[in-house]
């Protein structure tokens, strides 16, 4: 749907002329004149008003009953009054009302000095109770889920809560039970409520019915400190506030950022900074001696890496993580290119010319674009799991604004039910299912690569007609959502096709429509523009190497040849985030030294690292981190480094110095300035112009142009055909968003740690005859994992589906494409 | 530039030379009159307190260091770790981390207590605020004021000195005293 186009009008309230956007809200447009309307129930982020507290009453002349601000739009000529009698009776009114059955213990309870009901009981209520009959009385305080405490005494039946659960998240779990005074919140079944987004209704409740767990009785608002900054645990980067109290990360709330996040945070998001303040973290260097890593000072630790790097020479190769900031990115990528004389560093796994293509200015669409699109395509990506806020938008955008949703995926998605389309491909078949489609909105053979994707041809015309047509024959904006992992499966196919189909679709250069990247790391597409790719120098130029630069595969295989015989690895741990864990294995046994940055000791380090620096959590870094969509965004440290941490821009630093180069890097700042002076299309950025919302430079029309024009797409690409199951299973595999270091170091979130589980179609079970929750071993030649089996009745027959990057039995042991499936 | 007085110069207006009479008076009848007090006070014996060994009792609204305050009945804490004496206090000088109470583990009456409760008498202006602010009346001034130490850092309250007796007590002026 087309962005709305507001008019302005003028209203009256309290005898003040006042301009506004038609329609808006009354509450809302008070606000531009200056007069507070009390309101608990209404919250724009929730969508239409539901009128359920009556606390927003106002006097609007003409209309002989007062009327509820908050669900009441803005009509030209209106004349509003908010102070007179019988406003001001009926808010004490509503107010006494409110606080019958409210306990009032403000003393022990958690909301206490944040809480909007204090606050209006205070400014808008009558200060006087005539009701002395005994209160309702629930057990309190009550789990609601390991994350949320629940009093229901305290409760204003606003319905906030329900109404994210049943119209945002889409989760349907929260419900109101009983009727009238006996109403109380709960799921639906009684079990816990948990949910990816579970997390979000504490911020939402006016009241303290609904309160952090780990945060409980932790600080009250005049202990705390907010520091804004933004999320670096997922691709999403939504804007947060740290709560600082006595330098330690106490809580991270929302920052609403529309441009981001929309006001939302994953559950991840919200309580993995328990991470940053446990007892495993690194916080001093380490280094190996005599087989076990033990603490040292930071001087013998540089000195010892800096030799390690000087002993290799050009034989180095570098891997960064997602939690990576540009700058850390542009400095080690000078330390490998510059200093030791290397091509070989790599972060995202995929083509960096791919990147290129695909990441062009005139094709980005924003984060916006997904919520008033006409059509969204989501391909080869599951949001949820990829980017968690990125699902909310999507669900707000079919909910709200009737976006048609399509879903092409390999497994089945949670977007499915929304989807005005939803169909399956095989895993493997990527880059034969784009090429498909391709083919069914330009024309071409359509048959071959869809039986190579194993796809149904019908399919995937229906799809092609409701992208050209809208649906309805009113072709809009197109906004294809497509996960980068799609690139890594079968990149010399999907790019060129993704290109056509976005050229075909007349995406280049749309304003409303285009593609947006959902990453497979968190700053995937910083680490890309800041030249931490292969044979990519920064801003997607030239680099001055000679010879093959390897990618991720081909950094494994020259340290198992002994080509290279160092690896720098910073804030990775191939062990962990890559696939082929025993080529891996391998290489790392076969590497002379391995230097890394990390805050955990996870199994890689722990067993091969040579030299182990403490990193920053993401709550100690400044730099800057580029979203999905283009926005360079800046973290700023909301608390000081823990232990002896220290930055990891002045760690690179100090090994250049000592191998003989001077970066000139003597703040974070002049690191971010570098960079911007590195980059085309971030020159003329500065920190400041970044702020606390961040820049989109694709949206900047000079620094757009600044991009440098990628080359044709390859006309020659071969898609790969998925393999042909014959009694075995083609493997696909996906990483859940409760995956991740900072989620088993929290100790909030490690109930939710995933555990191994094959889903599977009902078809290829009872061929093999294993049931729902069955133990069972799935492997290949060789290697095996053990999992539970979960019957999925949208999951394509002949695929089945594991989990990577989990502690225990992750898939990244299993090389695939098929996999056989064994009774444990 | 040299000064030169003219007609602002001041004028100082001496008063009339007492005369032998009222010299005499002045000399000797109004120091007597003086002298009078002095004696007086002398035929009344020692005034001096002897502090530290005798001290001055204080009124009972003296405002002197906080004492935390107990349930006699049950024994638990009053202080719920609600941190709003903290809020009040002008000083700054009061931090509260509160903790929940667990059935095994009950410290309070309420859900939550306050596992750490610590005042900066260095810092303290003795205001009272706090002590208005507190809503289960656990923290009150008490009356001691004997707070001198060699060490700042002996001057932070902890929770268990603030809700121990004090060693000594100090004496209160009786009603209408
Ligand atoms: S919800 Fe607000 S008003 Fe109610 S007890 Fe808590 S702090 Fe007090
Ligand atoms: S629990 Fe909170 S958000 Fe939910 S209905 Fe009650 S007061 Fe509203
Ligand atoms: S008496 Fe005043 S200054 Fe001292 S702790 Fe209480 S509120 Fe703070
Ligand atoms: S805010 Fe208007 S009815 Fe609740």
């Amino acid at each position: 749907m087309p962005r709305p186009e507001p008019k302005t009008i003028t209203f009256t309230i309290d005898g003040r002329e006042v301009q506004a956007p038609e329609n808006t809200i009354l509450v809302d447009a008070a606000k531009l004149g200056d007069v507070e309307i009390p309101v608990f129930c209404y919250e724009p982020k929730l969508g239409a008003p539901v009128g359920a507290c009556r606390m927003c009453l106002v006097e609007i002349e003409g209309i002989p009953k007062l009327q509820t601000g908050c669900s009441t739009p803005v009509k030209d000529g209106m004349v509003v009054h908010t102070q007179t009698d019988r406003v001001r009776e009926a808010q004490a009114a509503v107010v006494e009302f409110l606080l019958i059955n409210h306990p009032l213990d403000c003393p022990v309870c958690d909301k206490g000095g944040e809480c909007p009901l204090q606050d209006i009981s205070f400014g808008w209520g009558g200060g006087r109770s005539r009701f002395i009959e005994p209160k309702r009385h629930f057990q309190k305080p009550l789990e609601l889920s390991p994350l949320i405490a629940i009093d229901r005494e305290r409760c204003i039946l606003c319905y906030r809560c329900v109404r994210f659960s049943q119209e945002v998240s889409e989760d349907y779990q929260l419900i109101l039970h009983e009727r009238g005074a006996q109403t109380f919140v709960g799921t639906f079944d009684g079990h816990p409520y948990v949910a990816p987004f579970s997390g979000n209704i504490i911020e939402l409740c006016p009241v303290g019915a609904l309160t952090s767990r780990p945060y409980r009785f932790r600080a009250r608002p005049w202990d705390i400190e907010g520091s804004g900054s933004v999320c670096g645990l997922c691709p999403s980067q939504c804007n947060v506030t740290f709560t600082v109290r006595d330098d330690r990360v106490l809580r991270v709330l929302a920052r609403q950022n529309d441009g981001v996040d929309d006001g939302w945070l994953c559950d991840r998001g919200r309580f993995a900074y328990q991470a940053i303040h446990v007892d495993e973290r690194i916080t001093e260097p380490l280094l190996r001696d005599g087989g076990t890593l033990r603490p040292v000072s930071w001087e013998r630790a540089l000195d010892e890496a800096a030799s390690l790097l000087k002993k290799a020479g050009s034989r180095v190769g570098a891997l960064a993580g997602g939690g990576t900031t540009n700058e850390e990115g542009f400095l080690l990528q000078r330390l490998v290119r510059e200093v030791a004389g290397s091509e070989h560093l790599d972060a995202a796994g995929i083509d960096p010319v791919d990147a290129w293509t695909l990441l062009d200015p005139a094709l980005q669409a924003s984060m916006q674009d997904v919520e008033y699109a006409h059509t969204v395509l989501v391909v080869g990506t599951e949001p949820v799991d990829d980017m968690p806020i990125l699902d909310l938008r999507i669900r707000k955008g079919v909910r709200r604004n009737r976006v048609k949703l399509a879903v092409a995926t390999p497994r089945p998605s949670s977007l499915d039910a929304n989807a005005a389309l939803s169909l399956r491909y095989a895993p493997g078949g990527e880059g034969a299912f784009v090429a498909a489609l391709t083919a069914a909105v330009y024309g071409g053979d359509i048959e071959a690569p869809a039986a190579a994707a194993d796809a149904s041809v019908d399919e995937i015309r229906a799809l092609a007609e409701l992208l050209r047509t809208g649906g309805d024959g009113a072709p809009g904006d197109v906004v294809i959502v497509w996960g980068t992992s799609m690139l890594a499966a079968d990149g010399g196919a999907v790019a060129p096709a993704l290109l056509k189909l976005a050229s075909g679709l007349n995406l280049s250069g749309r304003e409303g429509g285009g593609l947006l990247a959902v990453p497979a790391a968190a700053n995937e597409r910083g680490l890309l523009e800041a030249g931490f790719a292969p044979g990519m120098a920064p801003g997607f130029g030239e680099t001055d190497g000679e010879g093959e630069a390897h990618a991720v595969a081909g950094i494994a295989a020259a340290l198992r040849a002994g080509d290279l015989t160092a690896l720098y690895l910073l804030h990775d741990d191939p062990l962990v985030t890559r696939a082929d864990t025993h080529g891996w294995d391998h290489a790392l046994e076969k590497t002379t030294a391995v230097i890394a940055h990390s805050q955990f000791l996870t199994a890689g380090l722990l067993e091969h690292a040579n030299v182990v620096f403490p990193a920053e959590s993401y709550a100690e870094k400044e730099g800057t981190i580029t979203h999905p969509d283009g926005r360079v965004q800046r973290l700023r440290p909301a608390i000081g480094r823990q232990g002896s941490v220290r930055a990891e821009w002045w760690v690179l630093t100090e090994l250049a110095k000592r191998l003989g180069t001077d970066f000139g890097v003597l703040t974070g700042a002049m690191a971010s300035q570098q960079l911007f002076a590195a980059v085309p299309f971030y020159n003329g950025l500065t920190l400041d112009t970044i702020g606390g919302k961040g820049v989109r430079w694709p949206a900047d029309a000079a620094l757009a142009a600044a991009y440098p024009a990628a080359p044709e797409a390859r006309r020659d690409a071969v898609y790969a055909e998925a393999a042909e199951p014959n009694g075995a299973l083609r493997l696909g595999t996906f990483r859940s968003i409760w995956v991740g270091a900072d989620v088993e170091a929290s100790p909030a979130l490690k109930f939710l740690a995933p555990r191994q589980m094959v889903e599977m179609a009902p078809s290829d079970a009872q061929r093999l005859g294993v049931r729902h929750g069955e133990k069972v071993l799935v492997g290949g030649d060789g290697a095996s994992v053990e999992a539970i089996v979960a019957l999925r009745d949208a999951a394509l027959p002949g695929s089945v589906f594991l989990q990577t990057g989990i502690t225990t039995n992750a898939a990244n042991v299993l090389d695939g494409p098929l996999v056989e499936i064994r009774k444990a | 530039m040299s000064w030169t007085p003219g007609d602002d110069a001041i004028h100082v207006v001496r008063p009339p030379a007492p005369g032998a009479a009222g010299g005499t008076y002045r000399v000797f009848a109004e120091t007597l009159r003086g002298l009078k007090t002095t004696f007086a006070r002398v035929a009344e014996g020692v005034h001096t307190i002897q502090y530290p060994e005798q001290k001055v009792p204080v009124y009972p609204r003296f405002r002197g260091r906080h004492r935390l305050h107990k349930f006699e009945d049950t024994g638990l804490e009053k202080c719920v770790g609600c941190s709003l004496c903290a809020a009040a206090c002008p000083a700054d000088c009061i931090r509260v981390v509160a903790a929940e109470n667990t059935p095994e583990h009950r410290v309070s009456a309420g859900e939550r207590y306050a596992a750490v409760y610590e005042i900066n008498l260095s810092r303290c202006i003795f205001c009272g605020y706090c002590e208005v602010a507190c809503p289960f009346d656990a923290i009150t001034m008490g009356n001691d004021y004997e707070m001198s130490d060699y060490q700042r850092s002996d001057l932070i309250f902890t929770k268990e000195m603030l809700l121990a007796e004090p060693v000594e007590r100090t004496p209160l002026r009786a009603e209408g005293e």
